[in-house]
């Protein structure tokens, strides 16, 4: 098969512009201040709950949850409710149209409870009413009568963690038969020999907290029920296209009679998934029954209540390594807690066991991973996907087999990280790109690690310091997880103006700009010449979901592709309208257009536009990417899981007081390999602000239930997010530019990325600042609070030493 | 505080009298009364300050704020800080650290340091931070988001308080058809 233009397209301007330093373009690496940068801070931009105001006669939709964790519905009495003033009616299950279910990969998950509840969080009922307050009240007044069953809060009582069989119990999904979402499995080279000729052996159980998204907008939405019977969907959502599939598949009705909209957005991190689907094919369900705009919003209750988490995780891991710091095998197994429904589990799932190794050479493997049902809040994505778990399991390993072989954990992982022409664990060929032993380099010489190391050890009393390092890596895009595409199209206006159109969302993440960079690179035209549209199913193409770190490196090169075909025909009339010696001599500097070995002589921008409109020259283009095939082997989780890594090394510092247990982070060093820098400004927020949040997962974000179930810390009171008084005073930010040949100008993806390697650099700084051996193998579980650390102090007497 | 009130309020320069119920939320008259949608709710319990206001000059939880109890007040919300055309020192600091990312909390933090930069307008890192610690922000912009403030400093100690949007929009090249 001939490779696509496409390809063609991404492949050749990468190898054009591969020598050319990222200070010498225009956009590219620059920094540009985001395209929405003055609406944001004048408190403009439209989101989805600030366009109640513009409505007329709306109802209002209130999700009436399940009271029990695990219970079976014997009936629904909704009488009551419907007495109750401003009542209009009750939705049950019974009233769904098309298919009563909202499972993303897998049809798990009952939009309203029909037969079951799976954890206290179920909408077993949709309240609907003139007013919120009154549809609220009324919903106490529903009245469902549940068989309890018993409940499961803890993996660990569904599969036995030497084994990982399932044991005996109540299944939570009987109708699967069975509680096991996923297994995952990784079979490479002679792990018992490897362990057999070790010199080192480690060992350690690792657990890691179902972190809440907290994304400071809770979710809202809006549905307007159209004169030709279809309906216009606002909503909260990362992905408008994958809503717009959920509803079609509870309304029953076809693509085409559902628009979405995906208004501005306040925070995503993948939380803003699958909720999304669910409120909107809610609200859609309603405003097409009641022929009235059906309005959606989450209080921040319902908001932590209704949307997924990241995985909890419990690992066991063994190292081996050889005398001379080779590490030889590895050995895990890896239980993640999926809660009440798949969501993107079984997605999650693979990515962690494909990562579940680290940015190492490892010639022998056996890993081992199940994803588990409970009944708690279902986990689905969140940044990273999987990946911080096993990262922390993982670079808490590495440090704990460099202080068994007396190495310093810099020049351990030296010894063992991915470089050009490596092979990862799944056997494929890392042939170009691979910035990793630079990104380490950098981040030890930005930091000051090796100075700081030797200081801190010699500090005494009961305040210490230390300092940590981690390595990461991190797959772009979906890989294997489904099929992996891009599109923009971006359309010149007859005046010169340029509309720009394309269904990835920015949910805060700046990735658009990222797009109008490469745009305005290869077109030659100010970033001012931009607008950028709001995805809408109706009038933009389907660019995927935009999830995985995916915008940048995937609708980056479909933005490249569009960009590329308009340039080319402008290039041609160009040339043709200055006597040009060629279309390739053409310079476009809008305003001005001119050939390269005259530039006094130029035509303008606007006068190229008007003759192209009539010569017929396209002014409006399609851009297109899909990504190169990705193979996986089930049975021996070998193969090509992604086209691309992105590489990181990360450096914490911390200082732990030993009568309180409280750590505080001091100073941060992050260097990511992202293949080129395309959006300085998005890049640095991303490596900050991914710090940010990884050092909340690292030391105080956890969700803690009651025995039946409930969430015990649905607010930000009891749930704590890093504040501006708990950040470190400074981040150190630099990036490593390898240069990927099918990425945007050699780009790479670094959204998720950013979160992955924190908490274990963090954890690894504590660790140091403990000081004493054993104490070490002590932490071994996220969030590091004060309570616990404070119990492995106590354990380890380390205050009398 | 059953039954409807009658407040007089002054709301970013301009005078309302309105009757509302006793328990109705400052937030609510704000956004959904009064159509200012800057206002954010991000959780209803004063715990994530994106809808903080100025009432009489001091920062306000405006969800944790009884409109009944307002007669006579002054409120500034974030679009009242610079008149029509106009952006205020602060904003235009905000746009120049490049801090912004989901934007959702930032009229938040930008109404907080408005309060402190009027009483202070030289303030140490160490206020900033006690300061914007009333908001939250989950993108993580913390740093850049006390670089503006020191930023805004600057400008404000130049006695420069409101720039032109347009100056501002053509010195950043932001979506200007040339």
């Amino acid at each position: 098969m001939s490779r696509p233009n496409y390809v063609e397209i991404v492949e050749s301007i990468f190898h054009k512009t591969k020598h050319i330093k990222t200070s010498e373009f225009k956009y590219i690496g620059k920094k540009v201040v985001r395209w929405d940068a003055i609406s944001k801070v004048a408190g403009r931009p439209i989101f989805t709950a600030d366009l109640f105001n513009l409505v007329k006669n709306p109802v209002f939709v209130y999700s009436v949850r399940s009271k029990y964790a695990h219970a079976r519905i014997k009936s629904i009495d909704t009488s009551d409710a419907e007495r109750y003033p401003g009542v209009i009616r009750v939705f049950t299950s019974r009233d769904v149209p098309g298919i009563n279910d909202i499972g993303y990969v897998i049809p798990d998950q009952p939009m309203l409870a029909d037969r079951k509840v799976r954890y206290i969080g179920d909408t077993v009922a949709l309240v609907v009413a003139e007013s919120l307050e009154n549809a609220r009240d009324a919903g106490e007044l529903i009245s469902v009568d549940y068989e309890p069953l018993p409940v499961y809060l803890d993996p660990l009582q569904i599969v036995d963690f030497e084994t990982l069989r399932e044991k005996e119990h109540v299944l939570i999904h009987d109708e699967r038969g069975t509680d096991i979402l996923t297994r995952y499995r990784i079979r490479v080279g002679d792990v018992e020999k490897a362990f057999k000729e070790a010199s080192v052996i480690v060992e350690n159980v690792y657990s890691t907290p179902a972190q809440e998204h907290a994304y400071l907008e809770p979710e809202a939405a809006l549905a307007i029920p159209e004169p030709d019977g279809s309906v216009t969907i606002y909503v909260k959502t990362q992905c408008p296209f994958d809503v717009r599939r959920a509803v079609s598949n509870v309304l029953g009705l076809p693509y085409h009679m559902i628009r979405v909209i995906a208004p501005a957005l306040g925070g995503g991190f993948g939380g803003a998934e699958d909720v999304g689907n669910e409120v909107a094919a809610k609200s859609a369900l309603v405003a097409l029954a009641l022929k009235r705009p059906a309005i959606i919003i989450h209080t921040r209750e319902e908001s932590t209540i209704s949307h997924t988490k990241r995985h909890a995780m419990k690992a066991y891991y063994r190292h081996a390594a050889g005398r001379d710091g080779r590490l030889l095998g590895v050995e895990a197994r890896i239980v993640l807690d999926t809660g009440a429904y798949a969501s993107l589990g079984p997605f999650v799932a693979w990515r962690a066991t494909v990562h579940s190794t680290g940015p190492y050479r490892v010639e022998n493997a056996r890993v081992d991973l199940v994803n588990v049902y409970t009944n708690k809040i279902p986990a689905g994505a969140f940044r990273g996907f999987g990946n911080p778990q096993v990262h922390f399991a993982v670079e808490r390993q590495m440090d704990l087999l460099a202080e068994e072989l007396g190495l310093d954990p810099v020049e351990f992982r030296l010894k063992n990280i991915l470089r050009n022409g490596d092979r990862t664990v799944h056997g494929q060929l890392l042939d170009h790109g691979v910035g990793l032993e630079e990104a380490i380099k950098r981040a030890v010489e930005l930091s000051n690690y090796y100075e700081k190391r030797k200081l801190y050890e010699s500090m005494d009393g009961v305040v210490r310091r230390g300092i940590g390092v981690a390595v990461m890596y991190h797959g772009n895009s979906i890989g294997a997880e489904g099929a992996d595409y891009s599109a923009v199209s971006i359309i010149i206006n007859r005046d010169g103006s340029i509309t720009f159109r394309s269904g990835t969302t920015d949910m805060g993440q700046g990735s658009i700009q990222s797009l109008l960079n490469i745009a305005g690179e290869v077109l030659g035209v100010p970033l001012s010449y931009f607008k950028v549209e709001l995805p809408d199913t109706a009038s933009v193409p389907d660019s995927g979901p935009t999830v995985a770190s995916r915008v940048t490196v995937m609708t980056g090169n479909a933005t490249l592709v569009a960009a590329y075909k308009l340039r080319q025909g402008l290039n041609a009339l160009a040339s043709e309208m200055l006597g040009c010696r060629s279309p390739d001599q053409v310079v476009i500097e809008a305003p001005r257009v001119y050939c390269i070995d005259k530039p006094e002589k130029y035509i303008t921008w606007r006068e190229l536009i008007e003759q192209a409109f009539w010569k017929g020259i396209p002014l409006q283009e399609y851009g297109y990417f899909r990504a190169p095939p990705a193979e996986w082997h089930d049975e021996t989780g070998t193969g090509q899981p992604y086209f691309t890594y992105t590489f990181g090394a990360i450096v914490s510092e911390v200082e732990v007081d030993l009568e309180t247990g409280i750590t505080r982070v001091l100073g941060a060093t992050t260097v990511y390999d992202i293949g080129r820098v395309i959006n300085r400004v998005g890049a640095e927020l991303h490596a900050i602000g991914g710090y940010v949040q990884g050092m909340g997962y690292a030391l105080t974000e956890d969700t803690y239930y009651s025995p039946d179930g409930k969430l015990l810390n649905p607010s930000f009171s009891a749930y704590h997010i890093p504040t501006v008084l708990d950040i470190p005073g400074k981040i150190n930010v630099d990036f490593v530019e390898a240069g990927f040949v099918r990425g945007p100008f050699g780009a790479k993806g670094l959204g998720e990325p950013s979160i992955v390697g924190i908490a274990p650099s963090i954890a690894n700084a504590i660790a140091h600042a403990l000081r004493q051996k054993r104490a070490k193998y002590g932490v071994n579980k996220i969030p590091v609070t004060p309570d616990f650390l404070y119990e492995v102090i106590k354990k380890y007497e380390l205050k009398k030493q | 505080m059953r039954g409807l009130h009658r407040v007089k309020m002054r709301v970013n320069g301009r005078d309302y009298e309105l009757e509302v119920p006793g328990h109705e939320r400052l937030l609510d008259t704000l956004r959904y009364r009064l159509g200012f949608t800057g206002v954010k709710e991000g959780c209803g319990r004063g715990e994530c300050g994106t809808c903080i206001v100025l009432v009489n000059g001091e920062p306000r939880n405006s969800c944790l704020t009884l409109t009944a109890r307002l007669d006579g007040a002054e409120v500034t919300t974030i679009e009242g800080i610079a008149p029509p055309g106009k952006l205020h020192a602060i904003q235009v600091a905000f746009i120049e650290t490049a801090g912004v990312q989901c934007g959702f909390c930032t009229p938040g933090f930008i109404m907080v340091a408005k309060a402190l930069l009027d009483r202070n307008i030289d303030p140490s890192e160490e206020e900033i931070r006690n300061w914007l610690t009333s908001v939250l922000c989950r993108c993580g912009s913390y740093h850049l988001y006390i670089d503006a403030v020191k930023k805004a400093s600057e400008y404000l100690k130049k006695g420069v308080v409101f720039i032109d949007e347009r100056d501002v929009r053509e010195k950043l090249h932001l979506r200007v058809v040339g």
